[in-house]
C-alpha cells in the first residue's frame, strides 16, 4: 500500500510515468502477439481465443522485472538525470573539500551531500581510531541520535579485513555476503549492520586506510552499477587525502590548544612558586620584629595592674597590638594561596562558621549600617572540609560587601544552598554596594587586583584559591543599581575519604593537626 | 615548686620580653637561642614546658624537637613558628610537639596554654 502524499513529487511522477510506459509497452506487446500469433502457431491452437491470453500471461512473468527496470534504469538516466546530476554534485563538492580545512564542517558536508544527492536513507563519515581497534563517527546522516560515537570494529573485523584484501573499491552487501561461506556471511552481515550500510566505501590515504563511507538505502529498489562505483572510487580517492588533511589538521590544533593549556598552567604554577617563596621570606623576616613589637606591647598592657597606663597609652598600644596582627596577616594570606592545602578535614557547619564571621564584621557593618541577611538551607548535607578556609571565604566576602557598600549604608544577603539534583553546595553572596564595571569582572579574582589604595587586593583571589581547592568555581555578576552578586559553587562531599580535593592532598594524620592557636 | 619554662629563640629580644613576661607570673625562666643550646639547657634546668622556635641556626627546631621528645618524652614542646606552613606543622606535630602558635603572639593565649599543658603535666 502506497501513501503517495507522503513522498515527494518526484518520486510520484516516477512511480506514474514507470506505470504508463509498462502498460504501453504491454498494450505494445499484447497487440503484436495477437497479430503474429496466428501466424507462428498453427491450428487448432492459433485461432483458440485463450492462446494469446496464455501467452501474454507467460511473456509477462518472464520478462515484466526485466523491462520494468530497463525503464527505471532508462527513465533515470534520461529523463531524471538523477545519477548524472548526483555525480555531477559530488565532483563539485570534492572539488570545493580540496580548500576546506574544517574537519567537522568537511565531514558534514561530505554526508549531507552524499546523502541528499544519491537519495540514501544512512549515510555516515567513519574515521579510524589511532588506536586502530575501531571507527569514530565523524558525521551521521539518518543514524539514531543515541548511537554511540564509537564503533569497535578492528584490524581483525571480517569487515577491515575485507577492505584492507579489497582494496579502495566500494564494496557492497549483497553479492559480498552470497560470496562467503554461511558462518563467513553471518559475521560480515553483522559488521554491516554495524555501520547501518549496504554499501561501504574505504578511504585510503598513502596506502593507508583511514576511514570509510558507510550508506546505505530506502529501498531494495536503488541500484547502483558498476559505472558507479567507479566513480564512488574516484570520488573516494579525491576526498581522501581532504580528510587526511583536516584530520592532521584537527589533531594539530588540538595540540596547541594543550600546548596552550599547559604552557599557562606551568606559569601559574612557577609564579606560584616564586610569590610562595617570596611570601616566606618575607614572613620570616617581618613576623619576628612585629613579634616584638606586639610582645613588648602586651607586656605592657598586662602590667597596667601594677604600674596604671595613660589612657592614650593604653589606646595607642592596643593599636600596636591590632596593626601588627594585620601586617602579619597579609604575609599570611600570601603563603596561604601559595601552599597547597594539607589543611584538616573536618564537618563544616556552614551555619556555624557564617555566624562567627557574621560576628566579626558585624560591628564594622553596624556603624556602616550595614543590614546583614542570612539565609541557611537546614536540609544542607554533611560537607566536609577546612573550617579556617570556610571561614576565609566568607570573611573576604563580607569585607569585600563592606568595602563596596561603604559608609552609604545598604544590605548584604548571604545564602546557602544546595542546588543542581543536591549534588552541589551553592553560596549566594549578594551585596547592594557599588557594582563592578564590565571591563574589572574578569580581574577582580587576579592577585594584587584592588580599586582601594590601602587595599593589598589579595582577598577575592585568595577566595578562588580555596574555591578551586575544593573544586568549585566562583563567578560574579553585576549590574548597575543593583550591586553584585558572587555565587560559589562547591561539590558536595558525602565523606571524609572522598573529598573532592584535586591531588592526594587528604591529610595522613589529619586528626592531630588541630590548630588551637587559631 | 615553681612552673620551669625554657624559652627557645634566636632571637634575643623575643626571649627577653617572654622572659619578662613569664617571671611576672611566678614562672622559672631559662632561655636559649639555638637548638644545640635547647637540647642542653632541657638537661641541664629540667623545665616543664619548652617554647621552641623552628627556625635557628645551628641545630633547628626541629631537630631539636626530636632530641628533646626522645629523651625527655614527659617534656611539654609548644612550637613557635613565624611562618606556619603546613608540611612543618604536621611534621611537627608528628615529631610529637603539643601545640604550635604563630608570630606575632597572643600573650594572653600562650599563658593560657602554658598553664594548661602545666597542669596536664600534673595531672598525670
Amino acid at each position: 500500500m502506497m501513501f503517495f502524499h507522503l513522498r515527494n513529487p518526484k518520486t510520484v511522477l516516477r512511480k506514474i510515468l514507470v506505470g504508463l510506459i509498462l502498460f504501453f509497452i504491454g498494450a505494445m506487446a499484447a497487440y503484436l502477439v495477437s497479430l503474429s500469433l496466428p501466424h507462428v502457431v498453427g491450428n487448432p491452437w492459433g485461432a483458440h481465443p485463450l492462446t494469446p491470453i496464455l501467452t501474454m500471461t507467460l511473456i509477462f512473468l518472464v520478462a515484466y522485472k526485466p523491462v520494468e527496470r530497463c525503464v527505471k534504469v532508462f527513465l533515470e538516466k534520461n529523463i531524471f538525470r538523477k545519477k548524472s546530476y548526483a555525480q555531477w554534485t559530488l565532483m563539485e563538492l570534492a572539488e570545493e573539500l580540496r580548500t576546506n580545512l574544517d574537519f567537522q564542517e568537511l565531514s558534514n558536508l561530505i554526508v549531507n551531500t552524499f546523502g541528499e544527492a544519491l537519495h540514501l536513507k544512512t549515510v555516515a563519515l567513519l574515521i579510524r581510531d589511532v588506536t586502530r581497534d575501531g571507527f569514530e563517527i565523524a558525521s551521521a546522516f539518518g543514524w539514531p541520535l543515541a548511537t554511540s560515537r564509537r564503533i569497535f570494529l578492528g584490524n581483525d573485523s571480517p569487515l577491515v579485513r575485507c577492505i584492507h584484501r579489497m582494496g579502495p573499491h566500494v564494496l557492497v552487501r549483497g553479492p559480498l555476503l552470497k560470496s562467503l561461506s554461511w558462518q563467513e556471511a553471518n559475521e560480515m552481515a553483522r559488521d554491516f549492520d554495524l555501520v547501518r550500510s549496504c554499501w561501504v566505501l574505504p578511504l585510503f590515504s598513502k596506502g593507508d586506510l583511514i576511514a570509510m563511507i558507510a550508506f546505505g538505502a530506502h529501498s531494495p529498489d536503488t541500484v547502483f552499477d558498476e559505472w558507479d562505483f567507479h566513480f564512488f572510487r574516484k570520488f573516494g580517492e579525491s576526498v581522501a587525502p581532504c580528510v587526511a588533511n583536516s584530520r592532521y589538521v584537527q589533531g594539530l590544533r588540538r595540540a596547541n590548544f594543550e600546548l596552550q593549556d599547559s604552557q599557562a598552567e606551568w606559569f601559574q604554577k612557577t609564579k606560584m612558586s616564586a610569590i610562595e617563596k617570596l611570601a616566606a621570606g618575607i614572613a620570616h623576616e617581618v613576623h619576628n620584629p612585629l613579634a616584638i613589637i606586639s610582645g613588648k606591647a602586651q607586656v605592657l598592657l598586662m602590667q597596667k595592674k601594677r604600674t596604671p597606663l595613660e589612657p592614650h597609652v593604653e589606646e595607642a598600644l592596643n593599636v600596636i597590638v591590632k596593626q601588627t596582627r594585620r601586617a602579619a596577616d597579609i604575609t599570611r594570606k600570601l603563603l596561604m594561596y601559595s601552599q597547597d592545602s594539607r589543611a584538616p578535614q573536618e564537618e563544616i557547619s556552614f551555619e556555624k562558621i557564617l555566624d562567627e564571621t557574621i560576628a566579626l564584621v558585624g560591628y564594622q557593618a553596624s556603624l556602616d549600617k550595614i543590614e546583614i541577611i542570612k539565609k541557611t538551607d537546614p536540609s544542607l548535607p554533611t560537607f566536609w572540609g577546612n573550617t579556617q578556609e570556610i571561614r576565609e571565604i566568607f570573611l573576604n566576602l563580607f569585607l569585600n560587601a563592606v568595602e563596596a557598600i561603604g559608609d552609604q549604608g545598604g544590605r548584604i544577603q548571604v545564602e546557602v544552598r544546595i542546588s543542581e539534583g543536591e549534588d552541589v553546595i551553592e553560596i549566594r553572596f549578594q551585596n547592594s554596594g557599588k557594582e563592578i564595571p564590565q571591563e574589572d569582572l574578569d580581574r577582580i579574582f587576579n592577585p594584587f587586583f584592588t580599586t582601594r589604595h590601602e587595599a593589598v587586593g589579595l582577598g577575592l583571589f585568595v577566595t578562588r584559591q580555596i574555591v578551586k581547592r575544593y573544586g568549585g568555581a566562583i563567578r560574579v555578576e553585576s549590574q548597575s543599581g543593583e550591586g553584585s552578586l558572587f555565587i560559589i559553587q562547591l561539590p558536595r562531599t558525602t565523606a571524609e575519604g572522598e573529598t573532592p580535593r584535586a591531588s592526594a592532598e587528604k591529610p595522613k594524620e589529619g586528626t592531630i593537626l588541630v590548630n588551637k592557636g587559631a | 615548686m615553681k612552673k620551669k619554662l625554657l624559652l627557645v629563640d634566636d632571637e634575643v629580644e623575643i626571649c627577653e620580653f617572654l622572659k619578662s613576661f613569664f617571671e611576672d607570673r611566678d614562672y622559672q625562666v631559662a632561655t636559649a637561642h639555638s637548638g644545640v643550646q635547647a637540647v642542653e639547657q632541657v638537661e641541664s634546668f629540667r623545665p616543664d614546658v619548652v617554647l621552641l622556635d623552628i627556625q635557628m641556626p645551628e641545630m633547628d627546631g626541629l631537630s631539636a624537637l626530636r632530641e628533646i621528645k626522645e629523651k625527655y618524652p614527659r617534656v611539654k614542646v609548644i612550637m613557635v613558628t613565624a611562618v606556619e606552613t603546613q608540611d612543618r606543622i604536621e611534621a611537627a606535630m608528628r615529631l610529637g610537639a603539643d601545640n604550635y602558635i604563630t608570630k606575632p603572639l597572643s600573650l594572653e593565649y600562650l599563658e593560657k596554654d602554658v598553664q594548661e599543658k602545666i597542669e596536664s603535666l600534673a595531672g598525670i
